[in-house]
């Protein structure tokens, strides 16, 4: 299944690791990068990802208060999931309350990003702390 | 011959990030991948990179402890440290650890290459404020990088910085043991003579020093809004 995807990190280097990993799945794009929040919701409007791959820690908006301001511009098909150095119950209830479809560990990326985004792009929840996978339809 | 590099960071994403924007240069490879300090040391010593890059916020062995060692092991250690801050301290003790480049990580991207570059031909790599603070060293003006400054961590042995970390990432004095290969009472000697030395008094003091003294990094998360903060019409 083809799925478009915008990755959105205030590092390029983070960017260019995510990116490694998604493109090696086939049908799967990597359509754009943003560094902050501002920039991911323009990308979101011009671009119509299916995906937003979104960090939390941003300078100028963050991820939540970015997935929020998603929510109510978004098109129907579009879902966020957040990939975020922050393995905790309450940012993970956070990012869901902010809308996200699904709530990935950075230092576990490696292991959980594929599944997660095949996940989400089905709209179904992905959840996954260091110590917990949770996929719900 | 090609350039070796040792990529060190406990986040694989980076790693890709880093080995994806390093191959891209003709003439270098990553030789080595480790996920913590104590693997780096390891695989260094195995592998005798050219360069070893090293971040400093990672688990079980800092960045800087893991720069300081690979230098007492093998002087020609050539080591590049990436950090999500340069503040005035983390700069210090990066250049007393021996690191010959300093790259901040949200610039990897833009200047992991030249600091590569720069070492390649035996000079060093600074950011633009590492350099500020070395040339006020120098002029001897405000905030000097100083040899005559007291080290930050004067007292604790190398033995007892590792032990310390451990301590602080939340480990008992079982667990330092099995990583360190110590037995438990050894490790219960270094954590009441680093108590003893800091003069500190409980595990909460322990965990404040390593982060005040860069041993450990934390990252606060944005506000989180909570249920108080909701208004119920």
């Amino acid at each position: 299944m083809a799925v478009r995807i915008l990755l959105v990190d205030d590092h390029p280097i983070v960017r260019q690791g995510l990116r490694t990993l998604l493109e090696g799945r086939p049908g799967w794009e990597v359509v754009g990068e943003a560094s902050d929040g501002y920039e991911a919701l323009e990308k979101v409007t011009s671009l119509q990802p299916d995906v937003v791959v979104l960090d939390v820690t941003m300078p100028r908006m963050n991820g939540l208060e970015a997935c929020r301001s998603i929510q109510k511009r978004k098109n129907d098909g579009l879902e966020v999931l957040f990939v975020t150095q922050h393995d905790s119950p309450q940012m993970m209830r956070e990012a869901l309350d902010a809308g996200a479809r699904g709530y990935v560990v950075k230092s576990n990326a490696a292991r959980d990003l594929l599944e997660a985004v095949e996940a989400v792009s089905q709209h179904r929840v992905f959840t996954a702390l260091a110590k917990s996978i949770q996929v719900t339809s | 011959m090609k350039l070796r590099i040792l990529l060190a960071d406990d986040h694989e994403i980076v790693r890709r990030g880093l080995c994806a924007l390093l191959q891209k240069h003709e003439g270098w490879e990553v030789c080595g991948e480790a996920s913590d300090g104590r693997e780096a040391i390891e695989m260094a010593k195995q592998l005798k990179p050219d360069v070893v890059i090293v971040d400093i916020g990672m688990p079980h062995l800092n960045g800087l402890d893991t720069t300081r060692q690979l230098l007492q092991h093998d002087a020609n250690f050539k080591v590049i440290v990436l950090t999500i801050t340069d503040s005035d301290q983390v700069i210090r003790e990066a250049l007393d650890a021996g690191a010959r480049g300093f790259v901040l990580k949200s610039d990897a991207a833009r200047d992991l290459v030249s600091a590569v570059e720069a070492l390649q031909s035996k000079r060093m790599f600074f950011t633009p404020r590492v350099n500020d603070l070395v040339l006020a060293g120098f002029l001897d003006k405000g905030h000097a990088i100083s040899r005559d400054q007291p080290p930050i961590l004067p007292t604790l042995t190398v033995r007892e910085r590792e032990v310390t970390q451990l301590l602080a990432e939340g480990k008992s004095s079982k667990e330092v043991a099995s990583l360190l290969n110590l037995s438990t009472k050894t490790v219960e000697t270094h954590r009441s003579n680093i108590m003893r030395k800091l003069s500190l008094h409980s595990i909460r003091d322990l965990v404040v020093y390593a982060i005040k003294n860069n041993i450990i990094q934390i990252q606060m998360p944005p506000q989180i809004h909570t249920p108080t903060e909701t208004t119920v019409a």
